[in-house]
């Protein structure tokens, strides 16, 4: 780049030139402000006081959306009165669904057992692969243990699935963590070290079939006090008493 | 051919017979004729307009059966499967589930109303069907065109992100323009049919698309496990296809209605409805919401109940809607003698 040098001010052609073209164009752009015809008073305002504004507009305040130009001398095309909007129930409630779920876990699981059972951020919480004991109200209150495959969490809607074997038949069964018939689930054994799956599918082949689980829930059994009664919920672990 | 009864106007007449004009002939059977010799035999005469005979298109005085076709006989007939009441529209959020007091699971959609508003109202003198228009969303000004601009302005309504129409029996079904419907709109308890386009599958097979049964894995196979097979039979059969059949082709993506699913839960606070068992489409579709055609309306207490409520929340809904007709008049006159700037900015001078 050629500079100027402020001794020998016309030492740089170019330097020079570029500065009148500079300011030129300043002046070019202030030069509208100030050239005779724009300090008379326009006649615009007239025109306006002519036709005011229907009183509507200032009773309910629309905002006005113009519709530009490029040509400078009618800057808009059109305009039109854009009214205010109504209450949004999308703005206060952004996440329908979530506010749903809570909702309704609010009202089937007061004590919050339920939730903080599953709950991702529970340590203590049940995961795949450990032993649950589900006992619902449905089926003569006879409870059904498994191992845990999968836990879908949906919410209000979410369900575990168990898996045992029964006479030596291999019986699933998924379970609605927040169903009122669900009384109660119980954690009989926990899986030495966590399971690195989410889903414990191949737990069904029959390498890692752990088969009947029985002879864990009767050790877990025989380790509870059993003289105490069923609602006091032994070992704290289990959700117990969480129905309403 | 039995005599024609008079018109109603000219049975009239008779009756008081004031009329002392010469030119005007009054007979029993013929009242009010100008002496004017422009007659028939066939039939008698007139001198009205052929075009308004009284027989012809079967009009009240012609003394006829109500006709069984046409516009009027065709909304008699659509009457008791038109709603009473409009719908309205929201947006499908997500699925889930609810239990009822005996403990029972119901699976259940959640569909949330947004600034659900009356746009127009349509009429059977002005649109031959009675009709309310309804909007729901919102869209920036900038992203809406220049006519729509001035159907929202005419309105009194801010811009709408989606328009439908549904169908009511009668005039009292309307509701007035600008009014906000809510949630409790419906009754909890009640049933409803959910329209909506369904997901799009894009180009399906015909396994997919019509349940065909594909074809054998083996037994000398080759390359054709998920075809069609034959489109028809041959020589004797015609050697053609058939209209209609079933064919791959576009899967999904059409309009779906979903029959009398019961209200499960209206809350107005977060705008939601939620309905029993599922409706077509994916999250985020627009759903219309209607009062189920084939089952009985909600009871006569609660459709006056929702309609007083929805009201009285909006009570100045008319002074609004007549000022913002006034105004759109006004403006369309400064728009179309482009004064409107004017307007623009006489108002940024006055917020």
């Amino acid at each position: 780049m050629i500079t100027q040098s402020t001794r020998r001010p016309l030492s740089s052609w170019k330097a020079v030139f570029r500065r009148c073209r500079q300011a030129q164009q300043q002046q070019r752009i202030t030069m509208p402000f100030r050239t005779m015809a724009t300090e008379t008073t326009p006649t615009q305002p007239e025109a306006a006081s002519a036709t005011p504004l229907p009183p509507a507009i200032a009773l309910q305040k629309p905002r006005f959306h113009a519709i530009k130009t490029n040509n400078p001398s009618k800057p808009i095309r059109t305009a039109f009165a854009v009214y205010p909007r109504v209450p949004s129930a999308r703005k206060t409630c952004p996440a329908a669904l979530e506010s749903y779920h809570a909702q309704q876990i609010r009202r089937l699981d007061r004590s919050g057992a339920r939730t903080a059972l599953f709950s991702k951020t529970n340590p203590d919480a049940a995961k795949p692969g450990d032993v649950l004991q589900v006992t619902t109200r449905k089926g003569g209150g006879e409870p059904f243990a498994g191992v845990c495959l999968s836990i879908r969490r949906a919410g209000v809607d979410t369900a575990i699935l168990l898996r045992n074997h029964v006479s030596r038949v291999p019986v699933e069964m998924w379970f609605k963590v927040y169903s009122p018939n669900v009384v109660g689930v119980e954690v009989v054994w926990r899986r030495p070290r966590r399971a690195r799956r989410a889903r414990l599918t191949y737990m069904r082949k029959p390498k890692h079939d752990m088969g009947n689980v029985d002879h864990l829930v009767d050790a877990w059994r025989r380790t509870r006090n059993v003289f105490t009664t069923k609602g006091k919920g032994a070992g704290g672990k289990g959700v117990r008493g969480a129905k309403r | 051919m039995a005599s024609r009864l008079p018109a109603r106007w000219a049975a009239a007449l008779t009756k008081s017979s004031s009329l002392s004009n010469p030119r005007v002939l009054i007979t029993e059977r013929h009242t009010l004729l100008p002496r004017i010799a422009r007659r028939g035999v066939k039939y008698g005469w007139s001198t009205a307009n052929p075009r308004d005979k009284p027989t012809r298109f079967n009009q009240p005085s012609a003394g006829l059966p109500a006709p069984t076709t046409g516009p009027a006989a065709a909304l008699k007939r659509k009457a008791q499967s038109t709603p009473v009441r409009t719908g309205i529209l929201a947006t499908k959020k997500g699925v889930s589930a609810m239990y009822n007091s005996k403990g029972l699971r119901m699976p259940c959609t959640i569909l949330q109303m947004d600034q659900v508003q009356v746009v127009a109202a349509k009429t059977r003198a002005k649109n031959g069907y009675w009709a309310v228009q309804v909007g729901c969303g919102q869209k920036e000004a900038g992203n809406v065109t220049a006519p729509l601009l001035g159907y929202f302005e005419a309105k009194g309504v801010a811009p709408k992100r989606h328009l439908a129409e549904f169908q009511v029996r009668g005039e009292d079904g309307l509701l007035p323009v600008g009014v906000q419907l809510q949630p409790d709109w419906f009754k909890v308890g009640q049933f409803v049919d959910a329209r909506s386009d369904g997901r799009g599958f894009g180009f399906a097979g015909g396994m997919k698309r019509h349940g065909f049964a594909g074809q054998g894995a083996s037994h000398g196979n080759s390359k054709n496990h998920r075809t069609i097979g034959t489109s028809g039979p041959s020589q004797g059969g015609g050697s053609r296809v058939h209209p209609g059949k079933k064919m791959p082709g576009r899967m999904g993506g059409q309009r779906v209605t979903i029959q009398n699913l019961r209200v499960l839960k209206v809350d107005n606070e977060t705008g939601i409805v939620v309905v029993n068992g599922h409706v077509a489409g994916p999250m985020g579709c627009i759903v219309k919401l209607a009062d189920a055609i084939k089952k009985t309306p909600p009871v006569d207490t609660f459709i006056a109940k929702a309609r007083r409520l929805t009201l009285e929340r909006d009570p100045d809904h008319e002074a609004r809607l007549e000022s913002a007709r006034e105004a759109h008049l006004e403006l369309k006159e400064m728009r179309k003698k482009g004064r409107i700037g004017e307007a623009v900015a006489l108002a940024g001078a006055l917020l």
